[in-house]
């Protein structure tokens, strides 16, 4: 079901830089969900965690729970109503911890972007019901917090948000590798990153954890000046991560840069597409809500054409 | 424009510096934090060709200050004062120095053709005048002059110097100086003043009087100094100045000896290659002169060798320059002094007799001969002085002293018994005046009272000779004239002039009293000198008041001056002279005129009555030619051209530097040079300061 237009104009967002000034990330993640909200009522989209899989016709055997009794009482044939999984969505939040996160031109980091999205989406799902786990990982997987929808199971996700990333370096392929092994069951994966790594190996963690059958997002985070390259003057440019340095005359290096960054985000997307990962561009200026929405709205599309299929078949 | 130190130019290469650090591109120091480098590679620093200059006003403005800070020690000051060609008109005072020294060498000449070529590279809107001075200025061309025909200047100037030759006078700097001055007028005063002063500018040049004057701003002194090829010299002059009036005169010292107690002061210059010099009166024989050594810049005080011929020149030999080595000195010529005691003769030699003390107290000295004649009557020729005492005169004697008298007259009376008064009321025309023994008593009297104010005593002046108290006399005669103790002191000095009391006994009673009787004076003495009355004739007091008397009559006992070169003759206002200086020129003086000498050797001056011979001698100053720097004249506070002109060869790299120090200082140009780097290096701040802030801003 489509979302209201209204909600697409951006200027009933937050200002991101005004939103990191609320210093509790609780408190951010709240704003955040209330004015999602206040726009979800107007429609009848009522969530997604339901999940109708299909009709079938009862057999003896099936609880009669299940029947749905208006197809009954219109077609006087018995329907069981199917339900894709019984329990409610499972969703992973996949945060990098790498110290490239740390990065921010603006008042805030991408890292605390990265926790605002994922403090609002975890506040999001556990408010309709579902259940919502954190993953961070640096290097390898950092800290782990299976699915679960308790009260304050949030507080805990978002105590373990605020903890500052210490790791130097970033092993995507290593932490979804590990990932896989602890995430059992089916869910959804919502991977919150920079990416700024080499991808050889990541395609591979990828296609296994599509494989298994989880749900895979990527938010790929990227902070204004890392997009533009928006430098001036020459100066020795300090990696966040491996500390190392080497003199850049901005001037020069922009063109390479910009070309890189594009090829980059070009596998990025072709890897998306090939496995099936749905990408969300996420530079740090973007309204958060905006970037709610859009995922909102994708996963509305992806699941009405999933029913579709399914109803054509 | 000129440097003092040009050598801190080469400072000025230090602008190397600033102009290669800007060329340095200097890389970046600033560390920027970025979340990876995965897109980023190395970069090389930027090639050398691509260098360029970077803040070229910031560059501008630093290597102005360090060519400031070098112009700033180099100390420049400009000359432009001395150069003619660039200046306005001037009006130059021509100052040439004709004193005695002058005459060395070929100076004068070399003065002369200085003046000249002053005046002739003069232009025609310049001012010129010219004066010469010894102890006086003398205008010769005044700018007055000059205004209404300069083109008679370059004719006129050798024609008139032609007249003029170096004196032998003194070399009166400051007073000539300071009327030059003034010689600058009203058609000077928008031109650039300027004294050329040509000199030899010796030690002796007087310089004093320049310290009571502020030298004018405006006037510039340039000194062309006129050395000559050596400034070695012996100078001989008069010791023991007659300056030393304040000694007591001391008529006894033995006249006899005075010619041989000429004492002489012989100098020589320092540095000066002369030793050996002779000093020997003209025509003397050979044994009669001295030679002996004089070292450099020492001086000596030598007896004159004795002088058998009689001759007046002292002369000294033993260097080249000629015209202070000689000394005149006026052959002694005592003056004779007619006295006559009224008195027995034959009482000469008798020691208890008032003759006997005056003659022995009547001595000749090198200036006066008394002559003492002794007789009962008076002589057929009238003499100068006349002492009475104890005899007795009859009216026709008494009538005679009372012409001798009225004709200007010295009558010394001692009264020796109250019969006197017989011929005091002649003498006086006091008639009620009595006369009695004073003292009957043994005791003896003292002199009370001494009024050593009067010009009579003018012996007993000096107060270490007033002391009378020693002196005592037995007896005395009492002098009584009633109507005048009545009478108010006398007003008026004419004849009615009664008794003026100059000494009194103890007792009040006046011991010595005088009256101006006509033209004559008149002296009575209470008590007589010998020893029947009293301790006088003993005493120290007698010989000083006797020659007192004869100074009073006319007869001054004081040595005559020796004079020098500008000195005025001593001339008695009275009478009227006759003077033959040394060249033999004769000039006739009426009453009152003075004299001034202006040459040296023995002058003659004749009056009515006598002929008298005055040495007159160069100024001893004259004979210190060692030349004297000319900026010791700044140190008179005289503003001096900044180049001074040095005549000589000897003027060494150091006068220059000094004088050239000396511009400097009054330039101060430095001074300016420091503001405006100052001014530069706020600016230079300022700009850098700006700079850094908006390359902080883009950043």
């Amino acid at each position: 079901m489509p979302i209201s237009p209204h909600m697409s104009s951006a200027t009933t967002f937050l200002d991101p830089a005004a939103l990191m000034r609320i210093k509790s990330l609780e408190l951010r993640a709240k704003v955040v969900v209330e004015g999602l909200w206040k726009g979800m009522h107007r429609s009848p989209y009522h969530g997604f965690s339901v999940e109708f899989s299909e009709y079938r016709a009862y057999v003896q055997g099936d609880d009669p729970r299940y029947i749905d009794w208006k197809v009954l009482a219109r077609s006087d044939r018995t329907y069981i109503k199917k339900f894709e999984d019984e329990t409610n969505l499972r969703c992973q939040l996949v945060i990098d911890h790498s110290k490239s996160m740390g990065y921010g031109s603006q008042s805030y980091t991408k890292a605390d972007y990265a926790a605002t999205l994922a403090a609002t989406l975890a506040s999001f799902l556990m408010k309709q019901g579902d259940a919502a786990g954190l993953t961070t990982f640096a290097e390898g997987i950092e800290e782990h917090l299976p699915p679960r929808n308790r009260p304050g199971h949030l507080r805990r996700m978002i105590t373990e948000l605020e903890r500052p990333a210490k790791a130097t370096g970033t092993s995507l392929a290593v932490s979804i590798g590990q990932l896989a092994d602890l995430l059992r069951k089916r869910g959804m994966i919502c991977l919150i990153t920079d990416l700024l790594a080499p991808i050889e190996h990541l395609e591979k963690q990828l296609a296994l954890l599509g494989a298994m059958g989880h749900d895979l997002v990527l938010f790929h985070l990227m902070d204004r000046t890392e997009i533009d390259f928006t430098f001036e003057k020459s100066a020795h440019f300090r990696d966040a991560e491996s500390g190392a340095e080497r003199f850049i005359d901005p001037q020069l290096a922009r063109e390479t840069y910009l070309k890189r960054l594009a090829a980059h985000r070009e596998q990025i997307q072709q890897s998306c597409d090939r496995y099936n990962v749905e990408y969300h561009w996420c530079p740090t200026d973007k309204p958060l809500e905006e970037v709610l929405f859009t995922f909102l709205s994708a996963r509305q599309r992806k699941k009405a054409s999933k029913s579709s299929a399914k109803f054509a078949a | 424009m000129t440097w003092l130190f040009p050598f801190y130019l080469l400072g000025a290469a230090a602008v190397i510096a600033p102009i290669l650090l800007h060329l340095r591109r200097r890389p970046p120091q600033d560390r920027v934090e970025f979340s990876s480098l995965l897109f980023l590679d190395a970069q090389t620093p930027i090639p050398v060709s691509k260098r360029r200059l970077e803040n070229w006003l910031l560059l501008l403005l630093r290597c102005l200050a360090l060519i400031l800070l070098a112009l700033m020690f180099a100390r420049p000051f400009l000359r432009s004062e001395s150069a003619a060609s660039t200046s306005p008109d001037r009006a130059t005072l021509i100052l040439i120095d004709r004193s005695a020294s002058m005459r060395r060498d070929d100076l004068w000449q070399r003065a002369l053709d200085e003046a000249k070529r002053t005046a002739q590279s003069a232009k025609i809107t310049d001012r010129v005048a010219l004066a010469v001075f010894d102890q006086k200025l003398t205008p010769l061309w005044t700018f007055e002059e000059d205004r209404t025909s300069p083109a008679a200047r370059t004719t006129e100037f050798p024609t008139r110097l032609a007249a003029h030759s170096p004196s032998w006078s003194a070399t009166h700097l400051d007073r000539a100086l300071i009327d030059a001055v003034a010689l600058f007028d009203t058609n000077t005063a928008s031109l650039k003043k300027h004294i050329l002063l040509i000199t030899d500018l010796q030690e002796g040049t007087h310089l004093d009087a320049l310290r009571t004057i502020a030298w004018p701003a405006d006037i510039r002194l340039q000194v062309h100094r006129l050395d000559p090829a050596n400034a070695d010299n012996l100078s001989l002059a008069l010791a023991a100045s007659e300056s030393t009036t304040d000694t007591p005169v001391r008529p006894d010292a033995s006249a006899n000896t005075q010619a041989s107690t000429i004492r002489t002061r012989l100098a020589n210059t320092r540095d000066s290659r002369l030793r050996d010099f002779t000093l020997a009166w003209n025509d003397a024989p050979k044994s009669d002169s001295i030679t002996a050594q004089l070292q450099p810049g020492a001086s000596r005080i030598l007896t004159a060798p004795p002088n058998s011929t009689n001759a007046t020149t002292l002369t000294l030999t033993g260097d080249t320059q000629d015209f202070d080595n000689h000394l005149f000195i006026a052959p002694p010529q005592p003056r004779t002094v007619r006295i006559h005691f009224l008195g027995d003769n034959t009482t000469r030699d008798e020691a208890a007799s008032p003759l006997y003390y005056l003659s022995r107290a009547l001595q000749p000295t090198a200036t006066l001969a008394p002559v003492l004649s002794a007789d009962k009557k008076l002589p057929a020729q009238s003499p100068d002085i006349i002492f009475l005492s104890g005899a007795t005169t009859n009216a026709e004697t008494s009538t005679a002293l009372r012409d001798f008298l009225t004709q200007g007259g010295f009558l010394v009376h001692v009264i020796a018994s109250p019969n006197d008064a017989t011929l005091i009321k002649t003498l006086t025309g006091l008639k009620d005046l009595t006369i009695t023994d004073g003292d009957t008593t043994d005791d003896y009297r003292m002199l009370g009272e001494v009024n050593t104010a009067h010009p009579l005593l003018k012996p007993f002046a000096d107060p270490r000779l007033r002391d009378f108290t020693k002196l005592r006399f037995w007896h005395h005669r009492f002098l009584q004239v009633p109507t005048l103790a009545k009478l108010p002191k006398p007003q008026g000095a004419g004849d009615s002039v009664p008794l003026e009391t100059l000494a009194s006994f103890d007792n009040g009673h006046p011991a010595i009293l005088t009256a101006r009787i006509g033209k004559g004076t008149l002296i009575l003495l209470a008590s007589g000198w010998h020893p029947g009355d009293s301790q006088f004739a003993l005493s120290t007091k007698f010989v000083p008041l006797l020659y007192g008397w004869l100074a009073a009559a006319g007869f001054s006992h004081d040595p005559a001056a020796s004079l020098i070169v500008g000195d005025a003759l001593p001339l008695e206002a009275t009478q009227a002279h006759t003077i033959t200086d040394p060249d033999n020129k004769t000039h006739t003086l009426k009453p009152g005129q003075t004299f001034t000498t202006e040459l040296i050797g023995l002058h003659t001056i004749a009056t009515a009555s006598r002929k008298q011979t005055v040495a007159v001698n160069l100024p001893p100053d004259e004979g210190r030619v060692l030349p004297l720097e000319p900026q010791k004249l700044a140190d008179y506070g005289i503003k001096l051209a900044a180049s001074v002109d040095l005549d000589s060869t000897t003027a060494s790299a150091d006068q220059q530097r000094l004088s050239a120090t000396e511009t400097e200082q009054r330039q101060r140009s430095w001074w300016w040079i420091l503001l405006i780097l100052l001014a530069v290096l706020l600016l230079e701040t300022w700009l850098a300061g700006r700079n850094r802030q908006t390359a902080l801003q883009t950043a």
